[in-house]
């Protein structure tokens, strides 16, 4: 297991370097001047000038970005331009909301999503099958801006149960959990609907199966076919679509974020893109691409767990 | 099964989720800012509306705007506690107020810190503001308590540049020498209110300093969050979790507010003067009847009108309203649309003609460039809107690439500084004294200049109409509307004083302000 993850890890290397390239060169050819937010609208050009060879963004492209994967090499993934913060502290600030509330959302979209699956192919074309369904396809086509702002009216506004600025403010569980509930709706009904699909569909196919029938003929109760043999088989797909949407929502739970005013990976992002912080964007990167291969990696771990089959390959 | 009990959990949650309703701040206010993050705290790099607020309650200056004013007129005593100036108007010398102290620790006030600061802000490589003190030659301490300001030439304006206003503001030299970089987001003052905490992307905490020299503040301390999602501060500010909020530039919002009963909106100046800038250096504006026609077919009243007349309110001049040295009754061009085409036609368009500009994607200035976008087709000139992301907009701008540019700025409430930054040539873009002289003016260099070194207040005055004057009759710029700023208080709030403006693009918190 430890060689599998260690050969996976390595494995990751090229894609950092790769990615890392790539965000590297489209930050600068995107017009913008940090040098604005730095020193304001009121400066004149000559300063804007000595602090651009300060910053040493007037150099050649190409020694920058050697300069920088050097830097990378050794371990070090810099300041922010604008804050001369170091990256790093602001990731490990913001990088406990966006576990929690990926974590969270997962949850949500697992706990909910697969029994909804499961009911909705055991009832086929029954009441319960539509609600399921119209459930999941309301959840994926809303944009998360749009429910955000419907559960904060509802939950935060007229019932005030939860706050409209989910950040915590005492550090407290409750607090934090309070903060997180609303933020991990949004995000996890989005989830729910698309486990509940895959699910629905699989457990429709698994049910028509040999071995369920045998199970069934041997007088096993439902319960027991359904969710211990039948589920077994359609939790491969289920851990798919749950790694994918893993690593999609590292980075882009921003919009949550955004309306639920909460710190977060994306949101950090988002404000270093338009402030054009090079170097915090490019040090942002490193980590969230680094997180969607952990990702990745737990992702085939699962499978293992789920299914003996692919341990043993 | 984990995934059952991951389900109950969440469950559980929902049913107790009365029990988790946040409680209330006490004696903290919390003010809602329409930003992502604050960019500077550093009084002399802080030009961003979202930072110079935070600035305000920090730091003092030798004299300060009384709260809740913007005029030059009206300026008190606040480090300083009295001031001479000699009779040639050159050298000023300020007593300054006994056992202030910094906060954190950072020791009593005194001269040195003054000369300290002061020289730093006539640092271009310190201070965004530097050009606003070029007129000083010395700064000397005279003692621990006195400071004297030598002038190269009478400014008339100079308590301006002493006040708690960018460049005026006293800093703690031992705080910025021990701080170096990090003073930008941990700066050390003596204002009422001492920083305590910045949270990237979220907020900044104040803490009421005891040692305040006006007394201890009545408040325990500032939550200055950052908001960008305007319906998510809104909903913030109804659900009471923000005592203030920064509103919008609209009618619509305003209205709404004010109809809620514990809710008092406040409309305030100084205005943010939105221009359009017409650059004489590409063809045809560089005719002057291309940009005269360009005038007279824009109407401010149909701006003001789209936007609110409460917001919103036409412009006097080239310079924004109230500021010393604005004429009041400067020749703007009237809406005229047959004189438009009448000149249009003089100058060789009769079927009119196409401009490019580039425009950022911020909602309150794009919507006011599509309105100016209609107004000019109906003259028969087809305005194409390049649209970008607003850091593009701000350095493609910079880079003269656009025919016209639509800015809207406040500036020091000074004739002189709105004149230099957008229409002394030295100014122009693309070049390295650059500014914001976006149109390559140049009609009025001499009197800017002249009028910057001139001792006589009313010669002064004299020479900055002539220069609008000259400025007005060349186009360099056409004046679309003046913005007022909008922000709303609970009715929870007492600030202290009379909310009617705010230098500092926010209002003022002293130790006076109060939460019921």
């Amino acid at each position: 297991m430890l060689q599998f993850i260690l050969k996976r890890l390595l494995l990751a290397v090229p894609t950092l370097v790769a990615v890392l390239t790539v965000v590297f060169v489209l930050v600068r050819v995107v017009p913008g001047d940090p040098t604005i937010v730095i020193l304001g609208d009121q400066a004149s050009e000559s300063a804007r000038a000595d602090l651009r060879g300060k910053l040493g963004l007037d150099k050649p492209i190409v020694v920058q970005y050697l300069a920088f994967m050097g830097q990378i090499a050794t371990g070090d993934i810099g300041r922010s331009l604008t804050t001369n913060r170091p990256v790093l502290e602001d990731v490990a600030h913001v990088l406990p909301y966006t576990i929690e509330l990926t974590l969270a959302a997962v949850a949500i979209g697992v706990g909910v999503g697969v029994p909804l699956g499961v009911m909705a192919a055991r009832r086929r074309d029954g009441v319960a099958d539509w609600l399921a369904r119209i459930v999941s396809l309301a959840g994926v086509s809303f944009p998360a801006f749009v429910s955000g702002i419907l559960l904060l009216i509802a939950f935060a506004v007229q019932l005030r149960w939860f706050p409209v600025i989910s950040t915590p403010r005492t550090g407290g569980l409750l607090d934090r959990l309070g903060a997180l509930v609303l933020p991990a709706l949004n995000l996890g009904l989005l989830m729910v609907a698309y486990v509940t699909r895959v699910t629905r569909s699989g457990m429709l196919k698994a049910l028509g199966e040999d071995y369920v029938r045998t199970a069934r003929a041997k007088g096993m109760p439902a319960r027991v076919v359904v969710w211990r043999h039948a589920l077994r088989n359609v939790l491969v797909p289920v851990v798919t679509v749950v790694g994918l949407y893993l690593g999609v929502l590292i980075g882009n739970a921003v919009l949550t974020e955004i309306v639920f005013n909460r710190p977060g990976l994306g949101k950090l992002i988002v404000t270093a893109l338009t402030q054009r912080d090079y170097s915090l964007l490019q040090g942002l990167m490193v980590v969230s691409a680094f997180a969607i291969v952990v990702a990745n990696v737990l992702t085939d771990i699962a499978y293992g767990l789920v299914d003996p089959r692919v341990s043993a390959q | 099964m984990r995934r059952f009990l991951f389900a109950a959990a969440t469950l559980a949650l929902l049913a107790a989720g009365p029990a988790l309703a946040q409680a209330p701040t006490g004696k903290s206010l919390t003010i809602g800012m329409a930003a992502a993050d604050v960019s500077q705290l550093d009084p002399f790099r802080a030009t961003s509306t979202q930072d110079k607020p935070v600035v305000s309650w920090i730091f003092n200056g030798l004299v300060r705007f009384k709260p809740g004013s913007t005029s030059l007129e009206t300026l008190e005593p606040d480090l300083a506690e009295s001031w001479t100036r000699s009779d040639d108007g050159r050298t000023w010398t300020f007593a300054l107020r006994k056992g202030v102290k910094f906060h954190g620790g950072y020791g009593e006030m005194t001269a040195d810190d003054v000369v300290f600061s002061l020289k730093r802000a006539a640092d271009p490589k310190t201070s965004s503001f530097s050009t606003d003190y070029a007129a000083f030659e010395t700064v000397e301490a005279v003692d621990p308590s006195t400071v004297r300001i030598t002038l190269k030439h009478p400014v008339p304006s100079l308590l301006g540049l002493v006040a708690n206003y960018h460049g005026g503001n006293v800093l703690s030299r031992k705080a910025v020498e021990a701080l170096g970089n990090d003073f930008r987001l941990k700066p050390i003052g003596t204002g009422p209110f001492a920083f305590a905490e910045y949270k990237p992307n979220e907020s900044v905490r104040l803490t009421a300093n005891p040692d305040y020299f006006r007394g201890t503040p009545k408040l325990g301390g500032i939550l200055y969050r950052l908001i960008p999602a305007d319906a998510a501060r809104d909903l913030a500010f109804t659900s009471g979790e923000l005592d203030i909020v920064y509103g919008r530039q609209d009618q619509r919002w305003a209205e709404r507010f004010a109809r809620e009963p514990d809710v008092s909106v406040d409309i305030v100046r100084p205005a943010e003067l939105a221009l359009l800038h017409l650059n004489i250096s590409h063809k045809p504006l560089d005719d002057v009847r291309v940009r005269r026609a360009i005038a007279h077919a824009i109407s401010q009243a149909q701006i003001v009108q789209f936007k609110g007349a409460s917001v919103t309110e036409p412009a006097v001049s080239i310079i924004p309203k109230g500021y010393l040295g604005t004429d009041d009754k400067a020749p703007l061009p009237a809406y005229d649309l047959a004189k438009a085409k009448a000149l249009l036609a003089e100058a060789g368009h009769p079927n009119g003609l196409t401009l490019t500009a580039i425009q950022t994607s911020l909602p309150t200035m794009l919507t006011a460039m599509q309105i100016v976008q209609g107004q000019l087709k109906k003259a028969g000139i087809d305005l194409k809107l390049d649209v970008v992301d607003h850091q593009t907009f701000h350095a493609q701008i910079r880079k003269d690439l656009s025919d016209a540019v639509y800015y809207a700025a406040a500036r020091f409430p000074v004739a002189d500084t709105y004149l230099t930054q957008f229409f002394d040539s030295a100014s122009t873009v693309a070049t390295p004294t650059a500014v914001t002289n976006f149109s390559h003016c140049n009609a009025a260099d001499a009197e800017i200049r002249k009028a910057r070194t001139e001792p006589d207040p009313e010669r002064q005055k004299a020479l900055w109409k002539e220069a609008q004057v000259k400025i007005i009759e060349q186009v360099c710029a056409v004046p679309l509307s003046e913005g007022l700023q909008v922000w709303a208080h609970k009715k929870s709030v007492d600030y202290g004083y009379d909310f009617k403006g705010a230098i500092h693009l926010g209002p003022v918190i002293t130790e006076a302000t109060d939460k019921k």
